[in-house]
């Protein structure tokens, strides 16, 4: 990317920001800002229109304070105006000297307590005053301009040397009835009066009102109750334009006494005075202030009791989320306890069976996914119930904690010990090089076990017995290898204990044998699953087939195609050999009869007897039957005896022969050679023939010793009158020896292999058309 | 109890000559002989004297007439009769002058211009010292 090109915020950044609003410690503080500045943004703006308010009414009464005083003071300075009218009148009628008696015998002087009334001469002498002290002044003193002068004169307020009371002066030139200058009129008043009109109810103590000169001389002001006069101020800034009608009302600190005021001032018409009203800006904000002060406090205290609020829900929420995590915390902890207990054994705190169970699949799939091998080891303690006994359980328990502690002291850090339950112990180690390393484990824990166990105060010894089985050798899957340590750890118990044992083939197939083929044996009968198979007995001359012997074959569900050795013995011990045997006669004689009928072979067949069958007083009895059902000439069935059953008992054997001898059919001695047939004893018997064993075949090729063994078998059967049967012939040159021998039948692998009943036809067909 | 009663009577004489000495005046409120009142309350007295209204009882037109200041009996009358003080009733006057609400009562020098004046005006009623009184007007009793 460009170093200028701007970074495009991703996705989920805006989410993320509404996402971080609803955190409580976001969200609170919000809120609470949020509801302050609102609260505080409204009371500024009624506070504001509140001192808005206040000032436009101060400004209004203000103007109108002034406007009426104005009125008030003209009317006033008019009624002097017409007092002096009314003397010139008087004195040009009366005189001077006798104008204030005649006025004031009339009634028609201003009132006394007020106002003054003197008359001076043309010099300024004094003719006449209602003063009481008329001789303490000189008005000529007072009097800013001449005394002759045509203009209202309103001279500088002097207090009054009697009381010390501001008075104001004014003075008019008497005319006489001729023109002439006759005196003038003084006519003195309270300056108290001409602020009267000031109310402490609207004006407050620091207003003010009053009257100030042209001449910027302020002749009387009143400021609560105070009168003054004399001041000097600036007439200009008080009355910026004489000459406009409206009233303006200004706000200004006034040079007097520092008070900020509204002032409202006029000039007067046809007077050379301004009058002014001015009001406290203090005073008359007050009321609002205070209420502003309500405002202010209640907005104050509404937004603590909201704050509060706040910080009550925000710690409310905090303890509701601080429980929530700690229920939430708790249910996961218990959860894990719980799949704690599930898979782990109380005592020991080792790994269950469940557990192990999970734990060897997976290394399995490891092992097989990484084509290593892996070991289970089952452990057993000896004795244990013993010391469980005279210990008490509570030791045994201690002694199962000491013996897991030592296992796992034995172990890697792969490597895993579980307990199965009681003294059963089973390791897993995952990783195992050869079945060195596992024998050197098993050695390391047999001697940790044997140490010594302080069990209630007293030494104790156990010893440890171990199975051994590894994967892929013993087992593919869990259940396989487990069974089959416990298995070769059952071997070791036999063996002595103490010691380990690795699970072989041998304790393979002998567990096999007794675990499973005695109990599915039972039912493969039921089940039908015995087979029959034939080999061919052939002439060694001609090649021709002289007979089939019937060959038993157990298909397994599990172990697939079993030959009769592996399980034959297990047959004898437990007597099902007699039902089978029986199957097996039936069988054979029911497809013989078939061939026959299909005209596919005249051929006879052979069955092999058991010892317990052959000796079996009912068989005789069961043959002729069998026989007469399938409707088979005896003479082409053959029984086959084992030559070492013949000579177990002999007296027997000759009874039980001659019984089956009785039925027809023929007898032949089979695996011929390495009992211990006596001749006296074969000379007894009804034999029809002998059937050399297997080993001789396989001598012929090895040892020479070995052929002039065989030849004499050969001429010994020829001498009694027997047809001697070769068996595992399996070479050119076996075949070519016993020709020379003059053996008559030849039977093995070099010929034919046991085939099933069906393929038979097709293979009498095949030597028919001369294939073979 | 002889002897405090002639001490009690001692105390009682001294003050009356103290209060004559400070010049204590008894005043007598009065009005034209043929006036047809002979009393009214004080409340109505103070009321025609400070502006507050022009008419005697009986619905008579009232004309208060003043005497000059520095005059005992006027400073008696105001302090006495309505409980105001020279300076107060100046102040009353001068608000009521100036606003242009009223006019203060014409003032005349002494009891006998008083006495003179009243005794021909009916309805016209002014105050005097008590001890001027004589037949040319009639003095008015004041009631609560």
């Amino acid at each position: 990317m460009p170093p200028d090109q701007p970074l495009e915020p991703t996705g989920s950044q805006p989410r993320h920001g509404i996402q971080r609003l609803a955190e409580p410690h976001v969200l609170f503080p919000a809120l609470a800002l949020i509801i302050t500045l609102l609260l505080w943004g409204g009371a500024y703006s009624l506070v504001e229109v509140e001192r808005n308010n206040a000032d436009a009414s101060a400004r209004t009464l203000t103007r109108d304070l002034t406007e009426t005083y104005e009125a008030q003071v003209v009317r006033v300075l008019r009624d002097i105006r017409r007092d002096f009218q009314v003397m010139q009148f008087t004195s040009e009628l009366h005189g001077s000297d006798a104008t204030l008696a005649v006025l004031e015998d009339r009634g028609l002087l201003p009132p006394g307590f007020l106002f003054t009334v003197s008359i001076l001469g043309p010099s300024g002498e004094l003719l006449a005053s209602t003063r009481p002290d008329p001789s303490a002044i000189d008005y000529r003193t007072r009097l800013p301009g001449a005394l002759h002068s045509d203009e209202l004169q309103v001279a500088h307020s002097v207090p009054d040397p009697q009381t010390g009371e501001w008075e104001l002066t004014f003075a008019q030139r008497l005319d006489a009835a001729d023109g002439n200058f006759a005196g003038v009129a003084v006519i003195t008043v309270d300056a108290a009066f001409l602020v009267a009109a000031y109310e402490t109810a609207k004006m407050g103590e620091q207003g003010s009102m009053g009257l100030v000169g042209t001449d910027g001389k302020i002749r009387v002001r009143r400021t609560g109750n105070q009168v003054d006069a004399g001041e000097e101020i600036n007439y200009q800034r008080l009355v910026p334009d004489p000459n406009i009608v409206d009233t303006n009302v200004r706000l200004a600190v006034s040079p007097i006494d520092g008070i900020e005021r509204y002032i409202g001032a006029r000039q007067l018409y046809d007077f050379p005075l301004v009058v002014f009203v001015t009001l406290s800006r203090a005073e008359q904000l007050a009321p609002t202030e205070a209420r502003v002060n309500t405002y202010l406090w209640r907005t104050a205290a509404a937004n603590a009791l909201v704050l509060l609020i706040v910080a009550l829900l925000w710690r409310m929420s905090h303890k509701l989320a601080v429980s929530r995590r700690h229920e939430l915390q708790a249910r996961i902890s218990h959860a894990r306890q719980i799949e704690y207990l599930a898979y782990h054994d109380g005592l020991t705190g080792l790994p269950n069976r469940s557990l192990f169970s999970k734990l060897l699949g997976q290394s399995i799939a490891q092992a097989h996914r990484h084509h290593r091998q892996l070991a289970v080891l089952f452990l057993d303690l000896d004795h244990f119930k013993q010391i469980n006994d005279t210990l008490g359980h509570d030791a045994g328990d201690q002694l199962l904690c000491e013996v897991a502690t030592r296992l796992k002291g034995c172990l890697r850090e792969s490597d895993t010990v579980a307990r199965l339950g009681g003294d059963e112990f089973i390791v897993v180690m995952p990783e195992v090089s050869d079945a060195k390393y596992t024998r050197t484990v098993a050695r390391k824990i047999i001697s940790a076990v044997a140490s010594p166990y302080i069990l209630a105060g007293e030494a104790f010894r156990v010893t440890a017995s171990i199975g051994i089985a590894t994967y892929p050798e013993d087992g593919l899957d869990e259940q396989t290898l487990t069974k089959n340590a416990d298995t070769a750890m059952y071997k070791a118990k036999e063996e002595g204990k103490n010691n380990f044992q690795l699970y072989s083939d041998k304790l393979r197939s002998e567990s096999l044998d007794r675990l499973n083929l005695e109990s599915s044996l039972r039912h493969a009968l039921e089940l039908d699953q015995f087979e029959l198979y034939y080999q061919a007995k052939r002439d060694v001359n001609t090649g021709e087939v002289t007979g089939m012997e019937a060959l038993l074959r157990w298909r397994h569900p599990d172990l697939g195609l079993i030959a009769p050795m592996r399980f034959m013995a297990i047959a004898e011990e437990t007597g099902l050999i007699i039902p089978i045997g029986k199957w097996v006669l039936e069988s054979v004689c029911r497809q013989s009869a078939q061939w026959r009928e299909q005209g596919i072979s005249r051929v006879g067949v052979s069955v092999n007897l058991s010892g317990r069958q052959f000796f079996d007083p009912a068989l005789p009895g069961d043959l002729t039957r069998i026989l007469q059902q399938t409707g088979v000439d005896a003479a082409s069935l053959e029984l086959e005896i084992n030559e070492a059953i013949l000579m177990r008992d002999p007296p027997r054997s000759l009874t039980a022969l001659t019984a089956l001898k009785d039925v027809g059919v023929k007898i032949a001695i089979d695996n011929f050679g390495v009992g211990y047939s006596s001749l006296a004893l074969l000379r007894q018997l009804p034999l029809d023939a002998i059937k050399i064993d297997r080993s001789f075949m396989r001598d012929l090729s090895d040892a020479a010793g070995h052929k002039p063994l065989a030849e004499a078998i050969v001429a010994m059967g020829h001498t009694l009158g027997l047809t001697v049967v070769a068996q595992g012939v399996e070479s050119e040159e076996q075949v070519v020896f016993l020709r020379d021998h003059d053996c008559n039948e030849v039977q093995g692998f070099y010929f034919n292999n046991p085939i099933p009943a069906e393929e038979v036809a097709a293979m009498l067909k095949g030597l028919a058309t001369g294939q073979h | 109890m002889p002897f405090r009663e002639s001490h009690i009577r001692s105390a009682l004489a001294v003050l009356c000559l103290l209060l004559s000495l400070q010049g204590w005046a008894e005043v007598a409120v009065v009005v034209s002989r043929d006036t047809p009142v002979d009393n009214m309350p004080t409340s109505q007295l103070q009321n025609i004297f400070l502006g507050r209204t022009s008419y005697l009882p009986g619905k008579l037109r009232a004309v208060p007439l003043d005497q000059t200041e520095g005059n005992e009996v006027r400073d008696a009358f105001y302090r006495d009769l309505l409980g105001q003080s020279p300076a107060q009733v100046k102040a009353h006057w001068s608000k009521i002058l100036f606003t242009g609400r009223g006019r203060p009562p014409r003032q005349v020098a002494g009891d006998e211009e008083v006495k003179r004046l009243i005794a021909d005006t009916p309805g016209m009623i002014g105050y005097i010292d008590a001890a001027s009184l004589d037949g040319s007007v009639k003095a008015l009793e004041l009631t609560p």
